[in-house]
């Protein structure tokens, strides 16, 4: 009876312990309410990485309707909270995934689609091809299948839209906790002058989600190589002229 | 990157500039830049940037057994893949002297017309899309989603069907398929009237397509410009027709042109194909029952399969355009090349350049789903 008494009743633990003290008792209540909210309205990049992109027209329009799901496509990176990568990713492309899932503003998730995100698939013999998507960026869940069907694809997102709700699905923590990581993994593909415009470490340092792990070897060679973003000169205009004066 | 380092250049006041269009934009097909220099709405010059789907499939293939590329070839074009089977295929058995029963080539002729459809239907929709019609897009895929099934039924898989082996078909049609493939074709004949009265005949759409992205037919010929784009310009050429392959010489059917070059014919040509498909599979749900026999001729061990030396050049036409394959054998179990040409590259890159300059920026997605090209094929 007396080692009873001693268990307390509720456990506080101290800010200084590295727990937040939570006042206020609905607290939980409206993070759960948020999340199922997130759960319910999902929209999806409209970018068409590779082959898999053919399974989702049927599956957004009437026959499988992903719409019924709260699930819809978008076309901005910035008002958008799932990327979906259909299919095999080649160098050029994953640059351009990795900068619009940059710009896709938190909590995001990236969907691999297709065997060849998970470790290549048919083409891993192929030099022009990332073989496994995982590491460089964060991925919540993979569909295998060369192509999934359209149920297949509707039911990982419903997995995904389960993970949501209950708060698993929090992949995209982890790459500004590991940002150094994945961006070494980066490096190597691209050279390691590769820079993006955006700036994680300081989004980082905003979502307070600054590890150890967060800056590194890697994010120096990133201020090494730093230089004033020069405004986009297409040699479009100069080039071709160029060109066809040397042919006349 | 930190922001504090962005300085804008200074330019000199101008109406001109410069747009990425793509590769994330909806108004592009697929995984596809195109970069264009602009005055205002009107394109001054256009460059088309591709690469973004490559993956090396000629020198994946020469790495590979004869057998291993029939899995990769469908690959190259995703929207309609059974011509990439049946060319190959076609190649090998032209390499190996190989005879292959007529029952399996009305069999290829059927996949081919299915997947002729499945693709135009699906062109039809994007189109629609682009102009923004949304309701067409959602019939266009819904039909095509049902021709899918009987690709289900017939090869086990929805899109990539790896049905076509060299020397035949994998294994015969399941009982009672062609009832209902029959039925499938009525429902789709009645279909056209209502995709006429919502899309082709529809103002909307002929005021925004007439006159978008027209060439006459010396500058389709120059360009390398095949398939339905080709015969929007006029002229009757297909190849089922002028290098008749498989049974097509035994097939009535017509070849449909029109006059115009532009995106309206374009799309008129297509809409024109689809009866004709219809047509086509009819006579082949005729025919098919009375063709008795094997579906495939007796093939060597493939995986220690010995292609004789040689090189041949074989070409089909896909719902995309003329579509060959050039495969060098040295007489080894693996191609020593093959060279893929795609309808694609010439409409995604020479052409879609050409005929932007001097369009508005609005058309550009316009004319690229006219011409319906295929990026995935492009890239290769």
């Amino acid at each position: 009876m007396n080692e009873l008494d001693k268990i307390p009743v509720r456990q506080e633990i101290s800010v200084a312990q590295g727990g937040a003290k939570r006042t206020n008792p609905l607290a939980n209540v409206f993070d759960e309410l948020v999340r199922f909210c997130q759960s319910r309205s999902m929209f999806m990049l409209h970018y068409c990485t590779g082959c898999g992109a053919i399974e989702l027209p049927p599956a957004m329009t009437s026959r499988f309707d992903m719409e019924r799901l709260g699930i819809q496509p978008m076309v901005t990176p910035r008002q958008a909270d799932i990327l979906l990568i259909t299919g095999y990713v080649s160098v050029k492309t994953l640059k351009r995934i990795i900068l619009t899932y940059e710009q896709m503003p938190a909590p995001k998730y990236v969907i691999g689609i297709c065997s060849c995100t998970v470790n290549g698939g048919m083409y891993w013999q192929s030099y022009a091809t990332a073989k496994v998507l995982r590491e460089y960026i964060p991925v919540d869940i993979y569909i295998a299948g060369c192509m999934p069907r359209p149920e297949a694809v509707i039911s990982g997102l419903r997995d995904l839209m389960g993970d949501i709700k209950s708060g698993r699905a929090d992949n995209w923590k982890r790459y500004f906790q590991n940002y150094d990581h994945y961006l070494g993994n980066q490096q190597q593909l691209f050279g390691e002058d590769w820079q993006t415009p955006t700036d994680i470490i300081a989004e980082a340092e905003h979502y307070g989600l600054m590890t150890d792990q967060t800056l590194g070897e890697h994010t120096a060679l990133l201020q090494k190589h730093q230089q004033p973003l020069e405004a986009l000169e297409f040699s479009l205009g100069e080039k071709r002229e160029k060109i066809q004066g040397e042919e006349r | 990157m930190r922001p504090e380092n962005y300085e804008a250049i200074k330019q000199p006041p101008s109406n001109e500039y410069e747009l990425n269009f793509g590769p994330n934009h909806p108004g592009i097909e697929g995984n596809y830049a195109f970069r264009v220099k602009l005055n205002g709405d009107e394109v001054l010059s256009a460059r088309a940037d591709a690469g973004y789907l490559h993956r090396g499939f000629e020198k994946l293939m020469e790495g590979r057994l004869w057998i291993q590329n029939i899995a990769l070839v469908p690959r190259i074009c995703v929207p309609d893949p059974v011509p990439m089977e049946v060319c190959y295929s076609l190649a090998i058995e032209e390499l190996c002297g190989l005879e292959i029963p007529e029952r399996a080539q009305w069999l290829r002729v059927m996949q081919l017309e299915m997947s002729r459809l499945a693709a135009h239907l699906f062109a039809f929709g994007g189109h629609a899309a682009t102009t923004g019609m949304y309701t067409p897009m959602f019939w266009g895929v819904a039909d095509r989603d049902l021709i899918l099934d009987r690709f289900e039924e017939l090869t086990g898989g929805r899109v990539y069907s790896i049905y076509n082996i060299p020397g035949g078909v994998r294994r015969d049609m399941p009982d009672g398929f062609l009832d209902r493939l029959d039925s499938l074709l009525d429902y789709l004949d009645s279909r056209l009237p209502d995709y006429d009265s919502l899309f082709f005949r529809n103002q909307v759409f002929i005021k925004r397509a007439r006159d978008v992205g027209a060439m006459t037919q010396e500058q389709a010929l120059k360009w390398g410009v095949t398939g339905p784009n080709l015969r929007a310009t006029g002229l009757a050429f297909d190849v089922r027709r002028d290098d008749p392959y498989l049974v097509y010489d035994k097939i009535d059917f017509d070849i449909v042109t029109q006059p115009g070059g532009d995106a309206l014919s374009r799309n008129l040509v297509r809409r024109a194909e689809l009866q004709q498909s219809i047509r086509i599979l009819r006579q082949v749900i005729k025919h098919l029952p009375s063709v008795k026999g094997a579906v495939r001729c007796p093939i060597p061990n493939p995986l220690a399969w010995n292609v004789p030396a040689g090189e041949t050049y074989t070409r089909v036409e896909s719902s995309k355009g003329e579509l060959a394959y050039y495969v060098v054998s040295n007489g080894g179990d693996k191609p020593y090349r093959v060279h893929v040409r795609g309808p694609s590259s010439m409409h995604a890159v020479q052409v879609l350049e050409k005929l932007a300059v001097g369009s508005r920026l609005e058309d550009i997605a316009q004319i690229m789903f006219s011409l319906d090209a295929c990026p995935p094929e492009v890239d290769r």
